[in-house]
């Protein structure tokens, strides 16, 4: 949203949050929760067999698994990696037909209607978190009853990706536009982070300096992944230094 | 990154295919399993728009109303008209009348539409829907396309953002 102009019915005018996101590797114990919150509630299917024999599955968040030492004295540590919405993401130049864009509010946008399916934004994106539609969506019945409403399914042909929840950030906004007031700090919660039982995951707004996520931004723990191709991400990754 | 897109230019020819599925609308709002009249309810019997579409104001969809929502009233009144007889018949066979959708976005046109928002801006229902009041069977008279969601967010200062409706 442009600066100045206010939210539909509103006529008020409100400062743009910056959604980002922290995550506390220290607390995160690799349960894949997240995983199965994020598919259910982004309608994300399952490959089947065949197709994920090609590395064709598609998850909006994983968990990466690092083994440092040898067997028996091993130690994993869990990364959940999803769309880090980078501040100069690599997958949006690419795009020939604009249909990907970093919006006013720091979400790293795609817009199915207008992807043709190139895939260059798949192939640009250091942290291979975009998906590529290469059949239509299917469900055994009766999974297709259990659907999202408020979240389109892709058709084929089209590249999709985490959108941070953004139907839950509407659907938060929407409410406290009918209430009157401002959303709350820690009042959206994407799927993961509702879901992670270790409450390794915080969303919120990055330009509020007392919000969660942004003192969590700033702690000495928080790195960002692979920071050093200058993508600036805008998820914040937790971790003691040893 | 929003100054790159380019400005939307009218009718292009795969929304040809979308005005043609909306007349094709027409020839199947006029198949509605009884004539209900919007024009009775609503200059004759002075309802209100919300008073059977409740959600219209405040929720994400207007809804149809139950058969219920009919039989309150028309247990009493009307009782006598030949199409209310056909209502009772459904009411009778504890059905809900399988009442044929008017306007509605297409599936693939990814767009997550809400109400509320739109009745808080003080937008009529008529600028979507038309003039409802005063038809009998409901049909669709407005064209939805991107470029009328469009025009009217920019006329009102409302976003712009592709990601306002697509997601």
């Amino acid at each position: 949203m442009p600066e100045g102009s206010t939210e539909a019915g509103t006529g008020t005018q409100r400062r743009t949050p910056q959604w980002g996101m922290a995550i506390d590797l220290d607390r995160c114990t690799g349960c894949e929760a997240c995983v199965v919150a994020c598919a259910s509630e982004n309608n994300v299917p399952t490959a089947g067999e065949d197709q994920a024999a090609k590395g064709r599955t598609k998850h909006w968040i994983r968990i990466d698994r690092y083994y440092e030492g040898d067997f028996p004295n091993i130690r994993v540590r869990h990364r959940p990696v999803l769309c880090q919405q980078c501040d100069e993401a690599p997958c949006e130049p690419v795009c020939p037909v604009n249909a990907t864009y970093q919006n006013a509010e720091g979400l790293n946008v795609q817009i199915y209607n207008r992807c043709i399916g190139t895939r260059y934004c798949a192939i640009n994106c250091p942290y291979t978190v975009r998906f590529f539609n290469w059949y239509p969506p299917e469900w055994a019945e009766p999974l297709g009853l259990q659907l999202n409403p408020d979240v389109s399914v892709r058709p084929a042909g089209v590249v999709e990706k985490c959108t941070f929840c953004v139907q839950r950030i509407k659907r938060a906004k929407l409410n406290a536009t009918a209430e009157g007031r401002e959303v709350g700090d820690g009042e959206i919660q994407p799927a993961c982070v509702q879901s992670c039982p270790a409450e390794a995951m915080v969303f919120g707004d990055l330009s509020d300096p007392s919000s969660r996520v942004a003192r969590l931004a700033n702690s000495r723990r928080a790195q960002r992944l692979l920071e050093e191709l200058g993508t600036k991400p805008r998820v914040f990754y937790l971790e003691r230094a040893d | 990154m929003q100054s790159g897109h380019a400005p939307y230019k009218g009718v292009r020819p795969p929304l040809m295919l979308l005005l043609f599925l909306a007349a094709a609308g027409v020839l199947m709002a006029a198949d509605q399993p009884l004539s209900f009249s919007h024009a009775a309810h609503i200059e004759k019997a002075r309802m209100q728009c919300t008073d059977c579409h409740s959600g219209a104001k405040t929720r994400d969809a207007a809804g149809i109303p139950s058969i219920r929502r009919c039989m309150a009233c028309h247990q009493f009144i009307a009782t006598d008209r030949p199409e209310i007889g056909r209502l009772v018949a459904y009411w009778e066979k504890q059905r809900e009348v399988p009442w044929l959708r008017v306007y509605g976005f297409a599936k693939d046109a990814a767009v997550q539409f809400r109400h509320a928002p739109h009745a808080r801006a003080e937008i009529e229902c008529a600028r979507c829907h038309g003039d409802v009041a005063s038809m009998t069977v409901a049909v669709p008279t407005v064209i939805h396309t991107m470029g009328t969601c469009v025009q009217c967010h920019r006329d009102n200062s409302a976003s712009d953002d592709c990601l306002a409706c697509h997601y």
